[in-house]
């Protein structure tokens, strides 16, 4: 164990005590990132980070990012500092300005020292699409694990202790999955919270700036930084921003959580479903209300239909200006069509056309209503349900996924419940745009499983204060493979 | 919906600008019987008819008017960094009208 396994407070401290400096937790981070074995990096700031590092000299004691080293999901805009996304098609590309949480970050002074890696254009939720192949979770040295994704490179970061913090992007369950896969605490805030300038597009109405941290207090020490209405994103909120630290110490008593039966009722997993159940126990002991719910069958089934419609079919326009003319490969042609086609065909993966091609066939006149419109309405009545259960409640919560790290290579039926619903649900989070946070919940046969709560939008503090709750009962704050804990459920 | 075919699905990624090989069609023809299993369950679902179809989580309008002020452009030779096909200070593409 060393300062990268400590939370923010903790590294900050001792860089205000002057125990430890920028350059000094740069230079561990850069050397941990390039001795890890999991394939978590696609550019490591090497040089980028010791020359930032070496100009932070005196402590900013009210500044809990300064000097902390952070990595970045390599679909975010980095200026100077090459950005593929895990594709071919950007291959060589170098962006010419800052995202705004990268910005933000700098001028917290946080030292940004790797890009990491991802399911292709974030289109993925197994991190093993990437143009570098596939990435491993870090509590199997043997590597027959994954950690997810499609945000699989900024987990690995995190739950290797490499660095305290990694921001990473969420459509459908991009961080809250590998969190719950790598013993993390994975948030996405309300829709409109965090900037999205400068993060590639994926699917825009689903797509959320999301980070990964290993602990509630760190995630919402992220969150005051990160937060705030930006003019470059007109979809980012003119909602007032809260102090997303002083719900932390609230009590659970009069807190009222729903738990959906028919999610919780298709996890087979006889372990995960006690484990969890301890959790409501004592949930209950410290003055929760809880409520088991009901939701429509026909729309739990829907979710998963629902959002490869819709993220594919806007996927096919987000990326619409990929073509190796502007950036990317040229790969010539006899025409300017020849020369789109050659660098697309060339450029994206099997995997990526196959969804742009369920996107097309989505939006083709003759499939436009019974297909994408539809999957539009079946959206609206999915958050429609969701948001009258959480106007009676403060949260709902369940299991963040079914199982724990699926092996490499491993095949599951894909039309079972538990698949469909289960390992799916997370995604109501983006169809609604609610904040979302998934946390540690115990060990299973030596990997990490976690739980998610979901909550009203905006309501970001009173998430954190009852995900806080949960931490305490877990026992699992500041989990990574260096930091083993014992867990409590 | 529109039956599927392989000329289907080759007509959905040529739209797109891209093309595959025919093992790869083939891998999808595969995928898409079970995703069409999937997709037919919204059809499955009652009462959607009057339903508003959703584009966006919340309603979000942006409507003001920047300050004007002045800024420099891009820098040419910065603008064109990242083209792979460029001549006399612009990008060359294969002549569209011949």
């Amino acid at each position: 164990m060393d300062y990268l396994d400590m939370g923010i407070a903790e590294i900050h401290s001792a860089l205000v005590k002057k125990e430890v400096t920028p350059l000094e937790l740069a230079r561990l981070a850069l050397q941990k990132a390039k001795e890890n074995k999991e394939n978590a990096f696609e550019y490591i700031c090497e040089a980028e980070a010791l020359e930032f590092a070496a100009t932070l000299v005196e402590p900013e004691e009210n500044n809990l990012l300064w000097g902390i080293p952070y990595a970045c999901k390599d679909n975010f805009s980095t200026k100077g500092i090459p950005t593929t996304a895990s594709s071919n098609i950007l291959e060589g590309y170098v962006p010419l300005f800052d995202a705004t949480v990268v910005k933000k970050l700098a001028e917290k002074k946080a030292v940004l020292i790797g890009k990491t890696t991802l399911d292709e254009l974030a289109m993925g939720g197994t991190g093993t699409t990437g143009h570098k192949g596939t990435t491993f979770n870090p509590y199997d040295p043997d590597h027959k694990h994954l950690i997810g994704g499609s945000s699989c490179g900024s987990a690995v970061a995190v739950a290797a202790g490499i660095v305290p913090f990694a921001i990473g992007s969420d459509t459908g369950d991009s961080v809250r999955k590998p969190a719950s896969y790598g013993g993390l605490v994975g948030m996405k805030a309300t829709w409109g919270r965090i900037s999205r300038y400068g993060l590639f597009c994926f699917a825009p109405s689903l797509d959320h700036v999301a980070y990964f941290t290993r602990s509630v207090e760190d995630s919402a020490t992220l969150l005051n930084a990160l937060a705030g209405r930006d003019e470059m994103d007109s979809t980012s909120s003119f909602q007032p921003m809260d102090n997303y630290a002083s719900g932390l110490g609230n009590e659970l008593k009069g807190k009222r959580i729903a738990i959906i039966n028919g999610i919780l009722d298709t996890i087979r997993n006889k372990k995960l479903i006690s484990a969890f159940q301890k959790s409501v126990d004592q949930l209950i002991l410290a003055g929760a209300c809880i409520d088991y719910v009901d939701f429509p069958t026909e729309l739990l089934h829907a979710i998963y239909p629902t959002y490869i419609v819709i993220s594919c079919a806007e996927a096919t326009s987000s990326n619409a200006n990929l073509d190796g003319i502007k950036f990317g490969p040229y790969r010539g042609g006899a025409t300017y069509q020849e020369v789109m086609s050659n660098a697309r065909t060339k450029g994206f993966s099997e995997l990526i056309k196959r969804r742009f091609v369920i996107g097309s066939f989505a939006l083709m006149s003759e499939n436009r209503e019974e297909l994408f419109e539809r999957a539009q309405k079946a959206r609206a009545r999915i958050v429609q349900v969701t948001n009258q259960i959480l106007a009676d409640h403060d949260a709902i919560y369940l299991p963040a996924s079914p199982s724990t790290a699926p092996v490499v290579g491993g095949s599951s039926d894909k039309l079972s419940d538990e698949r469909l619903i289960a390992d799916n649900y997370l995604q109501i989070g983006n169809f609604a745009g609610l904040p979302s946070i998934t946390l540690p919940l115990t060990m299973l046969d030596g990997y990490p499983i976690g739980v998610n709560l979901t909550g009203k939008a905006f309501d970001e503090k009173n998430l954190f204060g009852i995900a806080k709750s949960v931490e305490r009962i877990t026992g699992l704050e500041g989990l990574d493979v260096n930091v083993r804990k014992e867990a409590l459920l | 919906m529109k039956g599927i075919s392989l000329d289907v699905l080759k007509d959905a990624a040529n739209r797109l600008m891209f093309d595959m090989s025919e093992q790869e069609y083939q891998t999808l023809l595969v995928e898409f019987k079970s995703l069409v299993q999937q997709m037919e369950s919204l059809a499955k679902i009652e009462g959607l008819e009057n339903v508003e179809p959703m584009t966006f989580p919340f309603e979000c309008s942006t409507d003001y008017l920047r300050e004007d002020v002045a800024e420099e452009p891009l820098p040419r030779d910065e603008a064109l960094g990242n083209a792979g096909s460029i001549s006399d200070g612009q990008i060359k593409l294969p002549k569209v009208v011949l």
